[in-house]
């Protein structure tokens, strides 16, 4: 946090090519690099270093990726990106659970990668600066007065409804996972009833989005959880 | 661990009573009769003469004697009639030859006619006797024939061994009144005590070494102990098939030849019956892995050709720029660029679809259902396929208040990718593709729809089959997988998928997913909480 013009980006990941790949690309958008090949080292360099943000790699050969995240998130609340490929997507989930922001699948394009770091970025300033409205396109959310307009009209939704969408706003253009969605808005022991939040997720896009079928703002990742898209150009 | 293994016995002793051998049924009680009327005869004869002594000569009650001598012979055989002309004699003697009251026969012609008696007796008897014994083998031999036909019949039917030891085990029951069991090899030529639930008539108490013996040496193995299981090799043609081990509850009659053969007759028809099993399961495993093998040939070279083709491009693109870098305009190195980083994506998109179909095609699919939306997961698919989509028209129409889906979200989203995928790959550029849903009584029709060329006649359902490709799209990649897999998915959801052209439109896929009780809504505390 020391330099906030170039954020210091620590990456745990054991394939050489695959850090040096995302050492040239986030060097070249002007971002430091700090590199660590295991669980272990990456642990301590988080200490030693207080990086602004990991990313993660789940297929470490020393500790695996969930536990590295239980302990990153002992340490510290920074912005955790976790690389996971195909095979691993349950230990996605589980890393996500634990407390990791993001994820992307392997294989990647730099732009997607440059999108999700800036969506976690932002995520830092804005609890910081804990700004009282949220926009995105046509959508725009009074944080303060709790009121919804879509288009400059005022849209009624449900205290549920809002609950959702503050979660999703706190986390905007990150992934949030359904436990984390379930656990937040109904407690602890609906953290198995998946309906309830399709139901409410559906009623909240057939009042936000022009074609529910088709979302601009409120996407799911199958599998995964929900995503509010932070930054549609209207 | 092939020791004895002794298998619990049945507690009730009514539980294991055997009927009495049909060979041999009724037989002693038969005999018993016979001399209780050998003993009768003459006593009747003499009750009968008596009262006409005065009126009847000697000779004449002699011949009422022999009428009772022939009738017993005629009925019991030879035994009794020896009884009842044996007992003649006296009873003659004393009463109706002269002296009366006495065993004395003063009068010739009276022991003349006794020994003729006699005679007469004993051939006719043995006629008889005889006739019987004909009669008796051609009966048993109709009885065996019929044993031997009502087994070949049920064997006939029999599907696998386990249901040949079934009957098996029942005829020999019924047959020879013997507790029996096949014993079956394993793969390492061990026999096991077989794992089903013996029948009521299977032999408990086995000595597995012994019918390892038998198994191994291909001999008969039987203890001098006729309480103890007799273990018969099972071999058809050279190949063993298992051991057949026999408890006779009477003694074994196996030293009559006649039975011998009837057994061992019994013996060939089931082990005949197993080879047939074993032939055509082998001719079966053979099939299956000549297609297994031809799959994977298929497999192979449609992978190798498949991911050849987009990295001889990235190859020949790369080693360009990095070899002669300095011949190149800007424009031309972003194409090159260009040109690999489409390839390696397609290479990727291939990868995966490979993937998944090894884990699908492993017969190991879990199925992770929760309740989803249908509506979720089509704008799921929308938004990862919309690089693909560009800027072509999809419509989605799906009704309000669709029920929820008892679903894999993620594998009903890949098929639905694949749907897409599939409409953008075989349609041109720009044509809409469409996206409904329709509820019915019992399922959820999901259509995806093109406005392509739609399926070639007849191709509807071959579509479905492993690496079938469309004709004529030489540059299109990927292995023609992505509809295999969506039908295996769908299928194992208890759902259906199938293709037809549209009349106006290309070329449509039809999804059917059925519905299931919706789950409980707690509204107050869905609000509550």
């Amino acid at each position: 946090m020391t330099n906030k013009a170039n954020p210091l980006i620590l990456i745990i990941e054991d394939d050489p090519q695959t850090r040096r790949f995302l050492k040239t690309t986030l060097c070249n958008r002007g971002w430091r690099v700090i590199e660590a090949e295991n669980g272990k080292t990456g642990l301590s360099m988080i200490k030693s270093d207080s990086p602004d943000l990991v990313i993660l790699d789940l297929g470490l050969p020393d500790i695996d990726g969930i536990s590295v995240t239980q302990r990153l998130r002992q340490l510290s609340d920074l912005p955790v990106l976790i690389l996971s490929a195909r095979s691993q997507e349950q230990n996605k989930i589980m890393a996500l659970d634990a407390g990791a922001d993001d994820y992307m699948t392997k294989p990647f394009g730099s732009g997607e990668l440059h999108a999700r770091l800036q969506a976690l970025l932002r995520r830092v300033t804005r609890s910081i600066s804990s700004s009282e409205t949220f926009e995105t396109g046509q959508l725009k959310v009074d944080l303060v007065r709790r009121k919804v307009f879509n288009a400059g009209n005022e849209v009624h939704i449900t205290p549920i409804e809002y609950r959702l969408l503050s979660i999703l706003i706190r986390h905007a253009g990150l992934v949030v996972t359904q436990h984390q969605l379930l656990k937040e808005v109904w407690g602890v022991e609906h953290i198995h009833d998946p309906h309830y939040l399709r139901i409410y997720m559906g009623q909240l896009r057939h009042k936000l989005e022009v074609n529910p079928a088709r979302p601009r703002y409120l996407l799911t990742e199958v599998g995964v959880g929900y995503r509010l898209v932070d930054d549609v150009t209207a | 661990m092939r020791n004895n293994a002794q298998h619990k016995q049945p507690e009730s002793e009514q539980d294991h009573q055997l009927p009495a051998m049909v060979l041999s049924r009724g037989r002693r009680s038969e005999c018993l009769l016979g001399y209780l009327w050998g003993i009768a005869a003459p006593v009747i004869c003499t009750l009968v003469d008596w009262p006409l002594r005065h009126v009847l000569g000697t000779a004449s009650i002699l011949m009422t004697y022999l009428l009772g001598i022939f009738l017993v012979a005629s009925r019991y055989g030879r035994g009794a009639s020896m009884t009842a002309s044996l007992l003649s004699i006296p009873v003659f003697a004393f009463f109706f030859g002269p002296p009366t009251f006495s065993f004395a026969i003063s009068d010739i012609e009276n022991i003349v006619g006794l020994a003729v008696m006699i005679v007469v007796a004993n051939v006719t008897s043995n006629l008889l006797e005889k006739a019987r014994l004909q009669a008796e083998i051609a009966r048993q031999r109709e009885n065996r024939t019929n044993a031997l036909y009502r087994l070949s019949q049920a064997l006939s039917d029999a599907q696998n061994s386990q249901a040949v030891a079934r009957i098996a085990v029942q005829h020999i029951h019924d047959d020879f009144a013997a507790a029996a069991v096949l014993l079956f090899p394993d793969a390492n030529n061990q026999l096991h005590y077989p794992c089903a639930e013996p029948l009521r008539q299977s032999l408990r108490g086995v000595n597995l070494a012994a019918a390892q013996r038998a198994f191994d040496q291909r001999t008969i193995e039987r203890h001098s102990d006729p309480n103890t299981p007799i273990y018969f090799p099972l071999e058809y043609s050279q190949t063993m098939l298992g051991v057949l081990a026999i408890q006779f509850v009477t003694t074994p009659e196996l030293s009559n030849p006649e039975l011998t053969t009837f057994f061992d007759t019994f013996r060939n028809l089931i082990a005949q019956t197993l080879e047939r099993l074993r032939l055509t399961e082998q001719a079966n495993n053979a099939s299956l892995k000549a297609e297994t093998e031809s799959l994977r040939n298929e497999l192979l070279s449609a992978i190798s050709h498949d991911l050849r083709t987009p990295l001889t491009r990235i190859i020949g693109a790369s080693t360009a720029l990095v070899e002669n870098s300095d011949g190149f305009s800007e424009e031309e190195k972003l194409d090159f660029n260009k040109v690999i980083l489409e390839e390696a994506q397609r290479t990727s998109e291939l990868t995966s679809k490979i993937l998944d179909m090894a884990r699908l095609s492993s017969g190991e699919i879990i199925l992770h259902q929760e309740w989803n939306t249908i509506e979720e997961i089509v704008g799921s698919a929308l938004n990862r396929l919309e690089k693909n989509l560009g800027t072509r028209p999809v419509r989605t129409l799906l009704p309000d208040n669709l029920p929820l889906l008892w679903i894999d979200a993620v594998l009903i989203e890949q098929v639905l990718t694949n749907l897409i995928e599939n409409a953008i790959k075989y349609t041109p550029a720009g044509s809409p593709i469409d996206i409904s849903a329709e509820l019915l009584p019992t399922a959820l029709k999901i259509t995806v729809s093109d406005y392509g060329l739609g399926i070639a006649q007849g191709m509807e359902e071959k579509i479905f089959d492993k690496f079938y490709r469309l004709e004529s799209e030489t540059q299109q990649n990927g292995v023609g997988v992505g509809l295999t897999l969506c039908r295996t998915i769908i299928e194992t959801h208890g759902g259906t998928i199938h293709a037809v052209n549209c009349p106006e439109k290309g070329a449509s896929f039809i999804i059917h997913l059925p519905l299931h009780e919706p789950p409980q809504i707690n509204w107050h505390e869905g609000m509550g909480a």
